[in-house]
């Protein structure tokens, strides 16, 4: 074999070429390291429509909660959170809040620990969808998590992580 | 034709373009990727257009980049691994080829598809039988 190659040299060479093209097309292995980046627009009109930039599902704590929380941004850059699908607890003095992820608050099986949170407003009904303006400087990267919370009890009734649309 | 009847029909079109633009496309479903055999990130999310079009919509997505890379929508409520595939056992929609493996992208939903059934989107290299990530859908 190996005075087969060294006689026929050029023929060894076209074949190594031929194997290494056909592996090379078959693995493609400089894709490892080239990205190809594509930007397409969203299929509607980003000036017209309110676009969803963060949503969560909402999960209950202290008392079942279910549904969708979705942040949207206004044509003309108001910020609203919309509550779809919603389901929690009734309960007295019970409000949206914005609240940060690694909050103590958030963490505990028991009534009693305060949320250091941003206030959205009262919950306007513990059924259904329902929209809350939000600040216009809110940094969703801070405050990433939905909260409704009883403010009497500072019982978290249930959450929702906002993660990017 | 002349050319000033070429202008103004090219005019006609593209003001018929801006129109169909304009009407507005919902979210209907959405859900995060998670990695498989490559790591990868971002959302996946089907929009209804008013004339009743489908459209899935990736955001924030990242993948790895890969040889034949398809997007898929597959009858099963996630996948973790390539079983599925390899077995041929779940049924799939081939959206096309990953137009890129970074980036906001668009692919067009045959009619007639039923998304209560191809409710997970799955990013999967036909060469090697390879399922990079997977996007369970949920109601938005």
């Amino acid at each position: 074999m190996i005075s087969f190659l060294r006689k026929h040299k050029l023929l060894s060479a076209v074949a190594s070429l031929i194997v290494v093209g056909a592996l090379w097309y078959l693995f493609r292995p400089e894709k490892l390291f080239i990205n190809k980046r594509v930007s397409e627009a969203a299929p509607f009109a980003a000036d017209r429509d309110a676009q969803p930039i963060y949503t969560g599902t909402l999960s209950g704590k202290l008392h079942e909660t279910s549904g969708r929380a979705t942040v949207y941004r206004q044509p003309d850059g108001a910020l609203t959170l919309r509550l779809t699908d919603f389901h929690t607890s009734n309960g007295p003095d019970v409000h949206v809040v914005l609240a940060t992820a690694d909050d103590p608050g958030l963490q505990s099986t028991v009534p009693g620990k305060a949320l250091a949170s941003v206030e959205i407003g009262a919950l306007k009904g513990n059924q259904g969808d329902q929209d809350y303006k939000l600040p216009a400087n809110t940094d969703f990267a801070q405050y990433s998590t939905v909260a409704i919370y009883c403010e009497r009890f500072h019982a978290v009734f249930g959450t929702a992580t906002l993660q990017p649309f | 034709m002349n050319r000033l009847q070429k202008l103004t029909s090219i005019a006609v079109l593209s003001l018929a373009a801006t129109a169909a633009f304009a009407q507005s496309s919902t979210p209907v479903q959405t859900g995060v990727f998670h990695g498989q055999v490559h790591s990868t990130s971002g959302r996946a999310s089907i929009y209804n257009g008013s004339d009743g079009k489908l459209t899935l919509r990736l955001t924030n997505f990242k993948t790895s980049n890969g040889p034949d890379v398809h997007v898929l929508l597959i009858a099963a409520n996630d996948a973790r691994d390539n079983d599925n595939f390899l077995k041929n056992n779940v049924e799939r929609v081939e959206l096309g080829k990953l137009k890129g493996n970074e980036g906001d992208q668009n692919y067009d939903i045959p009619a007639g598809t039923d998304l209560s059934k191809f409710h997970t989107v799955a990013i999967y290299c036909e060469r090697f039988n390879a399922n990079f990530g997977t996007a369970p859908l949920e109601k938005f």
